[in-house]
């Protein structure tokens, strides 16, 4: 081969390599984007007068007079809308049967699409569900229904071949030559003075407890349980993984026994998560029996396990990063063994064991797997610190499964969701970024 | 501990150590010692428990049901009356979205992990080893959320057009790279430079026609594929071969890093150019460690449950053609999390403990792989420091 053509692989070589970590880098990007930007709109958005309603009964927050105020405002617009419909279905009662078979049915479609937007009629008697309770509560979503009250969804399926495709038929059309028509103009026109969306910022997705299985309300009972999850599950491993790593470093001879400890680990960090998973229930809870069914403690002890690894090692690599110097110069002032542990080499590498024992942290935080059967629960309120050792807990983790995956639904709260991947993202990505900046910290230490 | 206290006693009257004192030190350092060990010695007993525990609820399974039907049926009806509980179908899942991961995360992950090591200097490098432990720390379920909630609607709308587009992009510039060479290579035995480069430029154009013909006739046959579910085995591969990637880029570069400057310097020295010295010389030797940062991404992918069980489908049948990733398919780590709920109000029925087995194929696999590149790396530190 020429040197030419020799360049030209060379360079592509480098290419490849800078390729591959730039997909890496735009993966990230391309990850977490939708999650920060679709994640504050949970927190920040147009909310309707249905927003501010439901906070004032369900939290008492708001200015009552106020709120009245926008109240009576919005029902006078609404109240004309509904007269159209009382209209209407005067209307309908007159007409034949054959003509109130074809409307009956469309007029229910119409009537239910605006109570999903509005709420209840005034007057109604109240659901018994909450999320019934309130029209549309964020704008966006209002405009999503409003869309259903003026469209009708239809599928087409004439090309067999291919999969059935949706189209829109105006309802406008549907109801031409009766009263029920002037309806769908009027709302359209009139939407933000029946709903009054201004932009919100709502600090309570965060403080506040979920409502109705989070179709209302804030995430706070996850954000709880993952705390005292790992949290727990740091208080198990942390000591211990310290304590094994300075035996590991200190006072472990080269040996059979010694390499059998060290292969224990690795294998340790090699168990799939699930495997951890099915090792509490079957230990903790179902042998153990360290409470009757799932706990926050059989959680934490199962999470503590599975980060043990990372803990050894990291305080291991810390311990041995300590110059030796050190430790010769505590030994040459006659200290003890022990002594110069605890009082040089420890201190010396603290920091490095907090940034591995940082990171175990947003690990245990994260995970999902080891506590589906020793921890979590779908729906739950915030649990007090007394609980931990009987009472399962909702996790963040699990809830975004939960949420996106098995909630009836599902993507109605797509926003909440939303939400509590970037509550999750932003507190593991922020211990990380802890750590990070300890490490720099430390190795510009060393460096003098 | 009791063994601290008397060490720390012992040092106040510094000097004149006793016979008496010394044999009190030597005992209470044992025991402090002995102390210290038994923590230590914590992780391998809760290494043995685990095979323990998960094995003793996976064995009434095996002595239920046999093992035939498991490794061999495809037949999941596991809440069915007689229950069936063929496995293979799983099984088949897990190899599938591990080897398609594989497919996609062992060439980037190495080439990503040479150019850290040997191409990108220093001040560039800080800057991007955050980026892969974010990466590494992005927790499970989110990925997860993404492939489902993101992912699998593109996949399912905009299937043929991506595919198309990934083909493209990826393709053209290495079939722009093989015209080239492969006319240098046909036109080498020509001695003579004009006729030579006349030649040349002949095979440009021929293999380049080639390769566009290529290009447009696989990329139009992409387009016309219509992905009937987002959430399928290629969905998961991607999102996982991105969870392996950060796992095999560090376990690599450090591998690339042991070789060390001589090997290189040799090389350079010789005339070759960085990248013939990467893959003749410092490939080749760092080729064990590779291997063991490749397994260890491989068990990363095989072990993960959320992204495949919110995103795989959970189909539990075998593609058709074995191949087709477009298929929804289901893994072990997803039945064992999706099924326990089910299975967990009749505890001790074969139910329950099939989920325990399956459990424990999975760490017996993790296991074997761990140690196989464990003993991999330990040989490669041998070799490398010259023994």
């Amino acid at each position: 081969m020429n040197l030419g053509t020799r360049k030209l692989l060379d360079q592509s070589f480098t290419a490849l390599g800078i390729g591959s970590i730039v997909i890496m880098g735009m993966m990230l990007l391309v990850v977490l984007v939708p999650i920060l930007t679709n994640g504050i709109s949970a927190n920040v958005f147009k909310g309707t007068i249905e927003h501010r309603r439901m906070q004032y009964n369900e939290f008492h927050r708001g200015d009552r007079d106020a709120l009245q105020r926008e109240i009576s405002e919005a029902a006078a617009t609404r109240k004309t809308a509904y007269d159209m419909m009382s209209t209407f279905e005067a209307e309908l009662n007159q007409m034949d049967e054959v003509k109130q078979a074809e409307y009956r049915d469309k007029y229910n479609q119409v009537k239910d699409a605006v109570k999903s937007l509005l709420g209840p009629k005034p007057g109604d008697e109240l659901p018994e569900l909450t999320r019934f309770r309130y029209g549309q509560t964020r704008w966006e979503k209002a405009q999503e229904r409003l869309r259903e009250v003026l469209y009708e969804k239809k599928w087409d399926y004439s090309n067999p071949d291919i999969a059935a495709k949706e189209y829109l038929v105006s309802r406008a059309e549907s109801f031409q030559g009766t009263s029920l028509v002037k309806l769908f103009p009027y709302v359209e026109t009139n939407i933000d003075r029946m709903l009054l969306p201004k932009w919100t910022i709502y600090w309570g997705f965060i403080f506040d407890s979920s409502i109705d299985s989070h179709i209302f309300g804030g995430i706070w009972p996850e954000i709880q349980g993952t705390m005292f999850l790992a949290i727990g599950a740091m208080l198990f491993a942390f000591p211990l993984g310290v304590i094994a790593a300075i035996y590991f470093t200190e006072y472990a001879r080269e040996g059979f026994f010694n390499s059998l400890l060290r292969s224990a680990n690795s294998t340790l960090a090699g168990v799939p998560s699930i495997v951890f998973g099915l090792f509490g229930l079957a230990f903790f809870i179902n042998t153990l029996k360290v409470s009757e069914s799932k706990s926050v403690i059989a959680g934490s002890l199962t999470l503590a396990i599975m980060i043990l690894p990372t803990i050894i090692r990291s305080a291991e690599e810390a311990i041995l990063a300590v110059p030796k110097t050190y430790r010769e110069a505590s030994l040459g002032l006659g200290s003890t063994k022990w002594n110069t542990i605890v009082t040089v080499i420890l201190p010396a590498a603290l920091p490095g064991i907090l940034t591995g024992g940082v990171i175990s942290l947003g690990r245990a935080a994260g995970e999902t797997a080891p506590i589906i059967f020793t921890a979590a629960v779908s729906v739950g309120s915030a649990i007090g610190l007394a609980d931990v050792f009987n009472s399962p807990t909702p996790a963040l983790s699990w809830n975004i499964y939960n949420l996106a995956s098995e909630h009836e639904a599902a993507s109605e709260i797509r926003h909440v969701q939303y939400g509590m991947v970037l509550a999750l993202v932003t507190i593991v990505l922020l211990l990380n970024l802890t750590a990070i900046i300890l490490r720099a910290r430390i190795s510009k230490k060393l460096k003098g | 501990m009791n063994g601290e206290d008397s060490v720390a006693t012992g040092r106040s009257s510094a000097f004149v150590v006793t016979a008496k004192k010394r044999k009190i030190q030597q005992i209470t350092r044992k025991i402090g010692e002995s102390a210290l060990f038994l923590v230590a010695a914590t992780v391998a007993i809760i290494v043995i428990f685990i095979f323990f525990f998960v094995a003793r609820d996976a064995v009434p399974f095996f002595e239920i049901r046999g093992f035939r039907e498991f490794f061999t049926s495809s037949d999941w009806y596991p809440a069915d009356d007689p229950p069936r509980f063929g496995a293979w179908a799983i099984i088949y899942g897990s190899l599938m979205v591990t080897a398609g991961s594989a497919l996609i995360a062992v060439p980037m992950g190495i080439a990503a992990a040479i150019c850290l090591s040997d191409v990108i200097p220093f001040s560039v490098r800080q800057y991007v080893k955050p980026v892969i432990e974010m990466l590494a720390a992005i927790p499970s379920v989110a990925f997860g959320f993404f492939a489902l909630v993101i992912l699998a609607p593109l996949l399912q709308n905009y299937g043929g057009p991506i595919l198309m587009w990934t083909w493209w992009i990826i393709a053209s510039p290495f079939l722009l790279l093989a015209v080239i060479v492969l006319s240098e290579l046909v036109s080498m035995s020509i001695q003579d430079d004009k006729h030579r480069k006349i030649a040349q430029r002949m095979y440009v154009s021929f293999f380049g026609l080639i390769a566009l013909i290529l290009l447009f006739f696989v990329g139009n046959n992409l387009q016309k594929i219509e992905i009937m579910t987002g959430t399928n085995a290629l969905n998961v591969s991607i999102i996982l071969s991105f969870m392996a990637l950060p796992t095999i880029v560090s376990v690599s570069e450090d591998a690339l890093q042991a070789v060390g400057r001589d090997l290189r310097e040799g090389s350079y020295a010789l005339g070759a150019t960085r990248a013939e010295t990467i893959i003749k010389i410092i490939l080749p030797a760092a080729s064990s460690g590779i291997l063991a940062a490749v397994i260890l991404g491989i068990m990363r992918s095989l072990g993960e449950t959320m992204v495949v069980w919110m995103a795989s489908g959970n189909a539990s049948h075998i593609p058709d053609p074995w191949f087709n990733y477009l298929e929804s398919v289901r893994t072990l780590t997803a039945t064992i999390a999706g099924d326990m709920g089910e299975a967990d109000q009749v505890t001790g029925s074969a139910r329950f403990h099939v989920l325990f087995a399956m459990g424990l194929l999975l760490l017996v696999i993790s296991f074997i792989s761990n140690f196989i590149s464990e003993r991999i790396v330990v040989r490669q530190r041998k070799i490398l420091s010259g023994q």
